[in-house]
Protein backbone atom coordinates (compact mmCIF):
# COMPACT_ATOMS: atom_id res chain seq x y z
CA UNK A 1 0.00 0.00 0.00
CA UNK A 2 1.43 3.40 -0.82
CA UNK A 3 1.40 6.47 1.31
CA UNK A 4 -1.09 7.93 -0.65
CA UNK A 5 -3.58 4.63 -0.53
CA UNK A 6 -2.95 4.37 3.31
CA UNK A 7 -3.81 8.50 3.58
CA UNK A 8 -7.45 7.77 1.32
CA UNK A 9 -8.28 4.23 3.67
CA UNK A 10 -8.06 6.67 6.64
CA UNK A 11 -10.35 9.03 4.96
CA UNK A 12 -12.46 5.90 4.12
CA UNK A 13 -12.19 4.41 7.85
CA UNK A 14 -13.06 8.45 8.99
CA UNK A 15 -15.95 8.87 7.18
CA UNK A 16 -17.12 5.59 8.70
CA UNK A 17 -16.78 6.40 11.75
CA UNK A 18 -18.56 9.52 11.53
CA UNK A 19 -21.79 8.26 9.55
CA UNK A 20 -22.30 5.94 12.28
CA UNK A 21 -22.46 8.21 14.61
CA UNK A 22 -24.66 10.64 12.82
CA UNK A 23 -27.01 7.52 12.29
CA UNK A 24 -28.08 7.65 16.02
CA UNK A 25 -27.23 3.92 16.50
CA UNK A 26 -26.61 2.91 20.00
CA UNK A 27 -25.84 -0.26 21.80
CA UNK A 28 -23.09 -2.71 22.22
CA UNK A 29 -23.23 -3.09 18.15
CA UNK A 30 -22.12 0.53 17.96
CA UNK A 31 -19.55 0.09 20.14
CA UNK A 32 -17.88 -2.99 18.59
CA UNK A 33 -18.22 -1.11 15.05
CA UNK A 34 -16.67 1.95 16.11
CA UNK A 35 -13.89 0.58 18.41
CA UNK A 36 -13.32 -1.50 14.77
CA UNK A 37 -13.17 1.48 12.71
CA UNK A 38 -10.67 2.88 15.00
CA UNK A 39 -8.53 -0.13 15.24
CA UNK A 40 -8.36 -0.28 11.52
CA UNK A 41 -7.04 3.85 11.73
CA UNK A 42 -4.70 2.46 14.01
CA UNK A 43 -3.60 -0.01 11.93
CA UNK A 44 -3.01 1.88 8.82
CA UNK A 45 -0.78 4.29 11.10
CA UNK A 46 1.65 1.95 12.72
CA UNK A 47 2.21 -0.10 9.39
CA UNK A 48 2.11 3.04 6.70
CA UNK A 49 2.93 6.02 8.42
CA UNK A 50 5.23 4.49 11.31
CA UNK A 51 6.49 1.99 8.84
CA UNK A 52 5.86 -1.25 10.69
CA UNK A 53 4.72 -2.81 7.27
CA UNK A 54 8.75 -3.58 7.07
CA UNK A 55 8.91 -5.03 10.58
CA UNK A 56 6.08 -7.98 9.86
CA UNK A 57 7.06 -9.86 13.75
CA UNK A 58 6.57 -6.37 15.56
CA UNK A 59 3.84 -5.43 13.80
CA UNK A 60 1.78 -8.05 14.91
CA UNK A 61 3.08 -7.44 18.27
CA UNK A 62 1.59 -3.54 17.98
CA UNK A 63 -1.72 -5.35 16.51
CA UNK A 64 -2.35 -7.96 19.07
CA UNK A 65 -1.55 -5.14 22.06
CA UNK A 66 -3.60 -2.66 20.23
CA UNK A 67 -6.68 -5.32 19.79
CA UNK A 68 -6.33 -6.22 23.81
CA UNK A 69 -6.66 -2.77 24.55
CA UNK A 70 -9.63 -2.76 21.78
CA UNK A 71 -11.25 -5.18 23.64
CA UNK A 72 -10.68 -3.67 27.23
CA UNK A 73 -12.47 -0.69 25.93
CA UNK A 74 -15.00 -2.12 24.07
CA UNK A 75 -16.06 -4.18 27.60
CA UNK A 76 -16.14 -0.90 29.34
CA UNK A 77 -18.15 0.74 26.87
CA UNK A 78 -21.03 -1.79 26.36
CA UNK A 79 -21.04 -1.79 30.16
CA UNK A 80 -22.31 1.17 30.81
CA UNK B 1 24.89 -13.05 22.11
CA UNK B 2 25.74 -15.91 19.54
CA UNK B 3 23.29 -14.01 17.32
CA UNK B 4 25.12 -10.49 17.62
CA UNK B 5 28.59 -12.05 17.40
CA UNK B 6 27.69 -13.78 13.71
CA UNK B 7 26.44 -10.26 12.60
CA UNK B 8 22.81 -11.34 12.33
CA UNK B 9 20.06 -8.76 13.09
CA UNK B 10 17.80 -9.15 16.09
CA UNK B 11 14.43 -8.39 16.04
CA UNK B 12 15.10 -4.63 17.07
CA UNK B 13 17.11 -4.08 13.75
CA UNK B 14 13.67 -4.33 11.92
CA UNK B 15 12.34 -0.96 13.71
CA UNK B 16 11.90 1.77 11.23
CA UNK B 17 13.79 4.88 12.83
CA UNK B 18 15.18 5.76 16.02
CA UNK B 19 14.61 2.97 19.25
CA UNK B 20 13.95 5.58 21.39
CA UNK B 21 11.16 7.34 19.67
CA UNK B 22 9.88 3.82 19.65
CA UNK B 23 10.35 4.06 23.35
CA UNK B 24 8.18 7.06 23.89
CA UNK B 25 5.37 5.78 21.06
CA UNK B 26 4.74 2.87 23.29
CA UNK B 27 4.71 4.90 26.45
CA UNK B 28 2.44 7.49 25.19
CA UNK B 29 -0.05 4.66 23.94
CA UNK B 30 -0.08 2.77 27.16
CA UNK B 31 -0.78 6.45 29.14
CA UNK B 32 -3.40 7.54 26.82
CA UNK B 33 -4.42 3.50 26.75
CA UNK B 34 -4.69 3.84 30.41
CA UNK B 35 -6.57 7.44 30.61
CA UNK B 36 -9.03 6.26 27.72
CA UNK B 37 -10.06 3.01 30.08
CA UNK B 38 -10.15 4.97 33.30
CA UNK B 39 -13.10 7.43 31.68
CA UNK B 40 -14.88 4.42 30.01
CA UNK B 41 -14.71 2.85 33.97
CA UNK B 42 -16.29 5.84 35.65
CA UNK B 43 -18.97 6.40 32.76
CA UNK B 44 -20.21 2.60 33.86
CA UNK B 45 -21.32 4.43 37.22
CA UNK B 46 -22.93 7.81 35.44
CA UNK B 47 -23.93 6.53 31.65
CA UNK B 48 -26.34 9.12 31.51
CA UNK B 49 -24.69 11.84 33.11
CA UNK B 50 -21.52 11.14 30.24
CA UNK B 51 -23.83 10.84 27.68
CA UNK B 52 -25.75 14.47 28.37
CA UNK B 53 -21.92 16.08 29.00
CA UNK B 54 -20.96 14.48 25.73
CA UNK B 55 -23.78 16.07 23.93
CA UNK B 56 -21.62 19.60 24.48
CA UNK B 57 -19.12 18.34 22.99
CA UNK B 58 -18.19 19.52 19.31
CA UNK B 59 -18.50 15.77 17.42
CA UNK B 60 -18.25 17.75 14.02
CA UNK B 61 -15.95 19.35 14.46
CA UNK B 62 -13.44 16.90 16.44
CA UNK B 63 -14.36 15.00 12.88
CA UNK B 64 -13.06 17.17 11.09
CA UNK B 65 -9.84 17.24 13.36
CA UNK B 66 -9.19 13.32 12.35
CA UNK B 67 -9.17 14.38 8.64
CA UNK B 68 -7.23 17.38 9.72
CA UNK B 69 -4.68 15.23 11.45
CA UNK B 70 -4.42 12.00 9.34
CA UNK B 71 -3.96 14.24 6.17
CA UNK B 72 -0.78 16.27 8.02
CA UNK B 73 0.24 12.79 9.20
CA UNK B 74 0.02 11.89 5.02
CA UNK B 75 2.01 14.68 4.09
CA UNK B 76 4.96 14.42 7.41
CA UNK B 77 5.17 10.73 5.62
CA UNK B 78 5.72 11.90 1.96
CA UNK B 79 8.49 14.00 4.18
CA UNK B 80 10.87 11.61 4.74
CA UNK B 81 10.35 9.91 1.56
CA UNK B 82 11.60 13.58 -0.15
CA UNK B 83 13.94 13.58 2.42
CA UNK B 84 15.24 10.58 1.33
CA UNK B 85 15.18 11.20 -1.77
CA UNK B 86 17.64 14.41 -0.93
CA UNK B 87 14.72 16.73 -2.09
CA UNK B 88 15.42 19.66 0.65
CA UNK B 89 12.64 22.21 -0.61
CA UNK B 90 9.84 19.58 -1.12
CA UNK B 91 10.67 18.01 2.52
CA UNK B 92 10.34 21.37 3.74
CA UNK B 93 7.04 22.57 2.02
CA UNK B 94 5.30 18.76 3.07
CA UNK B 95 6.62 19.83 6.81
CA UNK B 96 5.05 23.03 6.14
CA UNK B 97 1.68 21.75 5.14
CA UNK B 98 1.90 19.18 8.30
CA UNK B 99 2.64 21.99 10.60
CA UNK B 100 -0.15 24.43 9.18
CA UNK B 101 -2.91 21.67 9.27
CA UNK B 102 -1.71 21.05 13.00
CA UNK B 103 -2.34 24.37 13.82
CA UNK B 104 -5.95 23.69 11.99
CA UNK B 105 -6.54 21.46 14.46
CA UNK B 106 -5.42 23.33 17.30
CA UNK B 107 -7.88 26.43 15.87
CA UNK B 108 -10.35 23.93 15.95
CA UNK B 109 -9.71 22.63 19.19
CA UNK B 110 -9.59 26.03 21.30
CA UNK B 111 -12.83 26.64 19.52
CA UNK B 112 -14.90 23.80 21.60
CA UNK B 113 -12.73 24.98 24.82
CA UNK B 114 -14.24 28.97 23.95
CA UNK B 115 -17.61 27.46 23.88
CA UNK B 116 -17.47 24.65 26.45
CA UNK B 117 -16.14 28.26 28.84
CA UNK B 118 -18.87 30.05 27.45
CA UNK B 119 -21.32 27.61 28.29
CA UNK B 120 -19.92 28.25 32.20
CA UNK B 121 -18.13 24.38 31.79
CA UNK B 122 -15.19 23.66 33.62
CA UNK B 123 -13.28 20.82 34.92
CA UNK B 124 -15.31 20.19 38.10
CA UNK B 125 -18.45 20.38 36.21
CA UNK B 126 -18.82 16.61 35.71
CA UNK B 127 -16.54 13.92 35.89
CA UNK B 128 -16.90 14.03 31.82
CA UNK B 129 -15.59 17.02 31.56
CA UNK B 130 -12.38 16.56 33.83
CA UNK B 131 -11.56 13.40 32.09
CA UNK B 132 -12.20 15.07 28.86
CA UNK B 133 -10.15 18.05 29.18
CA UNK B 134 -7.25 16.24 30.85
CA UNK B 135 -7.35 13.56 27.70
CA UNK B 136 -7.80 15.96 25.15
CA UNK B 137 -5.30 18.95 26.63
CA UNK B 138 -2.52 16.63 27.13
CA UNK B 139 -2.86 15.47 23.55
CA UNK B 140 -3.08 19.32 22.76
CA UNK B 141 0.26 19.85 24.32
CA UNK B 142 1.39 16.75 22.39
CA UNK B 143 0.55 18.36 19.03
CA UNK B 144 1.89 21.75 19.98
CA UNK B 145 5.44 20.02 20.90
CA UNK B 146 5.11 17.77 17.15
CA UNK B 147 4.76 20.72 15.99
CA UNK B 148 7.82 22.56 17.09
CA UNK B 149 9.66 19.13 16.71
CA UNK B 150 8.61 18.58 12.86
CA UNK B 151 9.99 22.69 12.46
CA UNK B 152 13.27 21.66 14.04
CA UNK B 153 14.38 18.61 12.29
CA UNK B 154 12.98 20.02 8.85
CA UNK B 155 15.97 22.50 9.29
CA UNK B 156 19.08 20.08 8.79
CA UNK B 157 16.38 18.03 6.91
CA UNK B 158 18.65 14.49 7.21
CA UNK B 159 16.47 11.86 6.43
CA UNK B 160 17.54 10.26 9.94
CA UNK B 161 16.29 13.61 11.87
CA UNK B 162 12.99 14.02 10.01
CA UNK B 163 12.09 10.48 10.25
CA UNK B 164 12.32 10.62 14.08
CA UNK B 165 9.56 13.93 13.42
CA UNK B 166 7.36 12.35 11.48
CA UNK B 167 7.36 9.19 14.04
CA UNK B 168 6.39 11.44 16.84
CA UNK B 169 3.52 13.52 14.94
CA UNK B 170 2.39 9.87 13.69
CA UNK B 171 1.99 8.85 17.25
CA UNK B 172 -0.09 12.32 17.94
CA UNK B 173 -2.18 10.72 14.98
CA UNK B 174 -2.63 7.33 16.50
CA UNK B 175 -3.49 8.44 19.78
CA UNK B 176 -6.06 10.67 18.26
CA UNK B 177 -7.93 7.87 16.62
CA UNK B 178 -8.00 6.11 19.43
CA UNK B 179 -9.03 8.96 21.93
CA UNK B 180 -11.74 10.49 19.33
CA UNK B 181 -14.20 7.55 19.56
CA UNK B 182 -14.30 6.68 23.13
CA UNK B 183 -14.64 10.26 24.18
CA UNK B 184 -16.88 11.45 21.18
CA UNK B 185 -18.67 8.62 20.00
CA UNK B 186 -19.54 6.17 22.39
Amino acid sequence: MTLTRAWLMLLVLSAASTTLAASGMRGTVFVVLVLSLAGGKAHVILARYLGLSTAPSIRAGFDLALILMLIVFAVLGAAA
Amino acid sequence: MEERAEGRPTLLDELPGELMMWVLIVSELVVFGAGLAAFLAVRITDPSGFAEAQSHLHRAGAGVNTIVLVTSGWLAACAVQAAEAGHIGRLRSLVAGAIALGAVFLVIKAAEYVDLAAAGISFETHAFFTFSYLLTGFHAAHVIAGMILLAVVAVPGSPRAVETGAAFWHMVDLVWVLLFPVVYLL
